[in-house]
């Protein structure tokens, strides 16, 4: 599984989003407000998600802001940081 | 004071509302659900009286309930019946407080946080876990969702948990505080506390529950959500009124029972409890509702919503050693019930109603 699919897949059973399904969450949608719609305490528990299921730390919002973007910028930066 | 009760709202093992409630007490007895749990060495199997709480997204949106747990859902649920019920979901509810009766708290929750922070750390632990195993949680989200600005409050006290509760919300409706009370009673199961029950009770829980047997261990677990809108009785109750609420220790100061009282019991087939109401209720007519909700320290709730529900009906539901082959018997307008429940240790809580 790829790093984008266990992402989607964590996030809407960590997060609690039963009313979306993986394909339904597009890679380049934003995380935030108009897209899959999360808001700042979902930031938080996002930053638990990724130290949790891949091991890699979100260590402020210097970093985390460009990173929690998208699908795709969350995973380029899990890649990087696991490569 | 007397508190009259305006309103009742349920969810438990029976299903959801009042009428699933009236329907359970006219069969006398639910059956559980059977609960599963894997273990290494095989799957175990044993009944359990859950909740489903899927009416709650008739009231609520479902988006804005994923951060809610279930014990806070069972909570919302009730709020949410009991206050249709008593035709106050429109209602300016700024006079309207919130007391929460629980024995365990959000168990799951508790549990599940604190396995994150012990598998994982503490920089991994869930912030909502967190959130919601903050014991006033629930009743936060009753008092956020109802806008309900004032006073709310959870009461712990194990099995005295509704009477003890209870006399809190009447104090704040003597004080003038509030103009009505949303009082709920709620506990939920968890596997911590299957696996605890199975420490304490070794002659284990598989059922039938058989309440009034009080030589034997037959409890199964239970949870839910009993919830009563309660008023100053100087408005007409919708179903009856609580005339007063008493706690106390049967060893330090023995109850004493007004003659012929009519009482529903708290007896929910543990048997460390029942040698209390074996030693004092030889002469009472009784009944018992374990079999309908199962076996937890807020089922008192319970107990005084079919109290209530009687009372309005003017019927005495049988209980599961009833014959249900028979109609229920008539209540006289004038007929009292009391709800009676007792802790291992001998503590007592009584709560008389009326019409």
């Amino acid at each position: 599984m790829s790093v984008k699919e266990k992402l989607k897949r964590v996030l809407i059973e960590d997060l609690n989003l039963e009313d979306v399904e993986p394909d339904e969450i597009t890679d380049d949608m934003a995380l935030f407000g108009e897209g899959l719609g999360l808001d700042s305490l979902d930031a938080v528990e996002l930053v638990v998600i990724v130290q949790k299921h891949f091991g890699v730390e979100i260590k402020d919002m210097e970093e985390g802001r460009p990173a929690l973007q998208t699908i795709s910028t969350l995973a380029k930066f899990i890649e990087d940081r696991l490569a | 004071m007397r508190m009259a009760i305006q309103g009742i709202g349920l969810c438990g093992g029976f299903g959801q509302g009042i009428e699933a409630l009236r329907t359970a007490l006219q069969a006398g007895r639910v059956e559980p659900q059977e609960v599963c749990i894997e273990h290494q060495g095989g799957p175990e199997h044993f009944p359990a009286y859950r909740a489903v709480v899927d009416q709650l997204t008739e009231f609520i949106p479902k988006r804005a309930l994923r951060r809610i747990d279930h014990f806070s859902k069972m909570t919302l649920l009730g709020a949410c019946l009991a206050l249709k019920d008593a035709d106050l979901l429109e209602a300016d509810r700024s006079r309207t407080g919130v007391v929460i009766a629980t024995g365990y708290g959000a168990l799951k929750t508790t549990f599940d946080f604190l396995d994150s922070y012990l598998d994982f750390g503490y920089s991994c632990s869930s912030p909502t876990h967190f959130s919601n195993s903050v014991h006033n949680a629930a009743a936060a989200h009753v008092s956020m969702q109802f806008k309900a600005t004032a006073p709310s409050l959870t009461v712990t006290q194990f099995e005295m948990s509704v009477a003890s509760a209870l006399l809190s919300a009447q104090q704040w409706l003597a004080e003038g505080r509030v103009d009505q009370v949303l009082f709920g009673a709620i506990d939920e199961y968890s596997e911590v506390l299957h696996y605890c029950r199975q420490q304490f009770f070794a002659e284990g829980e598989q059922g039938p529950v058989q309440p009034l047997d009080f030589t034997i261990q037959s409890a199964v677990v239970g949870e839910g959500a009993s919830f009563l809108v309660l008023t100053r009785a100087d408005q007409t109750a919708a179903y009856a009124c609580i005339d007063k609420v008493r706690l106390g220790n049967h060893q330090v100061r023995p109850l004493e029972l007004v003659p012929d009282e009519r009482l529903i019991i708290g007896a929910d087939g543990h048997k460390e409890c029942g040698r209390w109401y074996a030693s004092l209720l030889k002469d009472h007519p009784v009944t018992a509702y374990a079999a309908v909700y199962g076996s937890f320290p807020a089922a008192v709730g319970f107990d005084l919503a079919v109290a209530a529900l009687m009372l309005r009906d003017r019927k005495l539901y049988l209980d599961s050693e009833g014959d249900h082959s028979s109609p229920p018997v008539d209540l006289s307008p004038a007929e009292k019930l009391s709800c009676l429940k007792f802790g291992p240790g001998g503590d007592y809580g009584l709560i008389q109603l009326s019409t």
